[in-house]
């Protein structure tokens, strides 16, 4: 029987997070897609405001992350709003 | 020139519609349009009931996953959920997709039906909710049909309407886009003071 503990402790595998992103369009105001972040979300005004400016700016933004089952609800809820999202597990 | 009210005002009893009968039918008009477009042309019997629960496509008879669709307009509605992953964006797809014509839809014919009773409209929370995305989706839409693929694309927009060479049916489609941008700014605000 093997009584000794091993070296090394097997770690839980942490879970791999995933994102939410939204990508920029021409088309949705600058207005409505901070309305979407605060109501949504329920993010800060000024947070909603920061990462929509991302949006805006840098073409897109990472909007949430948690597990993949949960960013694909928050890529739904996008599209639902017409905002341009996608998922991916975070890198 | 008269001084116009806010075409969309937050009050105690919800969000009025100071919009005369010509501009509330312009827009069920296109509100009727959008249903249109994100019917998948499979009559109500065809459709799985599970599938019309649940809102999640059952497998094609052929096996083949679900695709993205042709119609650029149709394709920026339901964009795919993954780009990395063509697996992953057909799953998604088969998960969300029916669900999401659906809601849409729906909600289009509630703005639709708010807009067609007798004035003066005040739209519910619910259904200032349901016109402001339906707004954004027939605004998604034309911007397709208008080609704004950028930023400067959309910037340009107006310059292009009042320098008037373009073709007339390009020109009216500006028009109404341009309108609808303005009113749904006014939607926001007054949706975002009603909270």
């Amino acid at each position: 029987m093997e009584l000794e503990k091993p070296d090394t402790v097997e770690q839980p595998q942490a879970d791999v997070p995933w994102v939410t992103i939204v990508w920029n369009d021409p088309v949705n105001t600058m207005s409505y897609v901070t309305y979407v972040f605060q109501s949504y979300f329920g993010y800060s005004r000024g947070k909603a405001e920061k990462l929509m400016k991302d949006v805006h700016e840098k073409g897109r933004a990472v909007v949430s992350n948690g597990s993949r089952e949960e960013m694909e609800r928050d890529t739904e809820a996008m599209h639902e709003f017409g905002l341009w999202a996608t998922f991916r597990k975070d890198d | 020139m008269a001084h116009r009210k806010a075409p969309f005002k937050s009050t105690r009893a919800g969000v009025q519609v100071n919009l005369d009968d010509q501009e509330r039918e312009i827009l069920v008009h296109l509100l009727g349009q959008l249903d249109q477009l994100l019917d998948d042309g499979r009559p109500a019997a065809e459709v799985d009931p599970l599938e019309a629960l649940v809102g999640m496509r059952s497998p094609s008879a052929d096996g083949a996953p679900p695709a993205t669709p042709e119609d650029p307009a149709l394709a920026r509605l339901l964009p795919d959920g993954n780009r990395d992953d063509p697996e992953a964006s057909a799953e998604y797809r088969r998960l969300t997709e029916y669900g999401l014509r659906s809601r849409k839809r729906e909600g289009a014919r509630t703005a639709a039906a708010a807009l067609t009773r007798p004035a003066p409209v005040v739209l519910t929370a619910p259904e200032a909710l349901s016109l402001l995305k339906a707004f954004t989706d027939v605004r998604l839409v034309l911007g397709e049909r208008l080609e704004l693929k950028t930023d400067e694309d959309a910037e340009a927009l107006h310059q292009r309407l009042w320098a008037g060479a373009e073709p007339e049916s390009w020109l009216a489609t500006a028009s109404i886009y341009e309108v609808l941008t303005a009113w749904q700014e006014h939607l926001v605000t007054a949706v975002s003071k009603q909270r």
